[in-house]
């Protein structure tokens, strides 16, 4: 797995390749921490390149979308491949998070 | 199907999260051979074993951090009807799957949704407590239209 941070304008964006999963997981919880930490925080965590997503990615990403909450922020997800977008679904968790086909129009809400 | 014998695959896994991608490739490399294409269903099937395993890592073993603790996997491709049977053993504590809540789908939970997506994701899934360990043993038919076991 590879994490690929980046900000651009009032977004923290950080790309996720390869798996996220509980083995990679703690790193991600990490970066979100820190990203999330700050009121009004405004988040983006890039799924296009994520090739598999378990439960314990689902409660990392749950975890950080919460606290963003909390403090008032925006936290939001982009680039599901099918497979994982699927399991958004049967958990109903596509109901809860804020998706985007990709980055571009993520950002375009998320920084206006 | 590509496959027209049964095919039986054995993993003996370190108890460890960071060897647990080698049971997804070892079972999209088995349904490649097979011809099961479809990327959805090889998922599914990658996720509900990785997530038996996770629960084997992170609530069986969990009071032990002993080297030695291993996870055994068989896998097994049936060509009739096509199917991946999937079998796993740990040495470690046993659980009651019963006494696991079912996560409340009317919002977004942190935890809860490791044995949901086993249940939801596999055509059968069977756990047995027995006096040396934990066996779970999983099948998931490989053509549409299979009636939910």
């Amino acid at each position: 797995m590879e994490m690929k941070p980046r900000t651009v304008g009032n977004v923290a964006v950080l790309a996720i390749e390869g798996r996220f999963d509980a083995n990679t997981a703690p790193a991600v919880q990490q970066w979100l921490e820190q990203a999330t930490a700050a009121p009004g925080a405004r988040v983006l965590v890039d799924l296009s390149e994520t090739t598999f997503v378990d439960s314990t990615a689902l409660a990392t990403l749950v975890s950080a979308m919460k606290r963003c909450q909390q403090g008032q922020g925006a936290f939001a997800l982009c680039g599901l491949r099918r497979p994982v977008l699927m399991i958004f679904e049967l958990t109903r968790l596509d109901k809860a998070f804020n998706i985007f086909v990709d980055a571009d129009h993520a950002l375009a809400v998320l920084n206006a | 199907m590509s496959l027209q014998h049964s095919e039986v695959i054995r993993l003996d896994l370190p108890a460890r999260h960071a060897y647990l991608h080698l049971l997804s490739e070892t079972i999209a490399e088995l349904l490649r051979q097979a011809g099961a294409s479809n990327e959805t269903l090889v998922y599914n099937i990658q996720l509900a074993a990785h997530e038996v395993c996770t629960n084997i890592v992170s609530h069986a073993y969990r009071n032990r951090q002993r080297n030695e603790d291993r996870i055994n996997v068989t896998l097994t491709f049936h060509p009739q009807p096509p199917c991946l049977e999937i079998e796993l053993h740990d040495n470690g504590e046993t659980f009651d799957p019963e006494l696991v809540p079912q996560p409340n789908l009317s919002e977004a939970q942190i935890h809860g949704y490791g044995l949901f997506l086993i249940r939801h994701l596999m055509d059968r899934v069977i756990y047995t407590a027995r006096s040396d360990g934990n066996y779970w043993h999983l099948v998931k038919y490989l053509e549409p239209g299979r009636p939910q076991l």
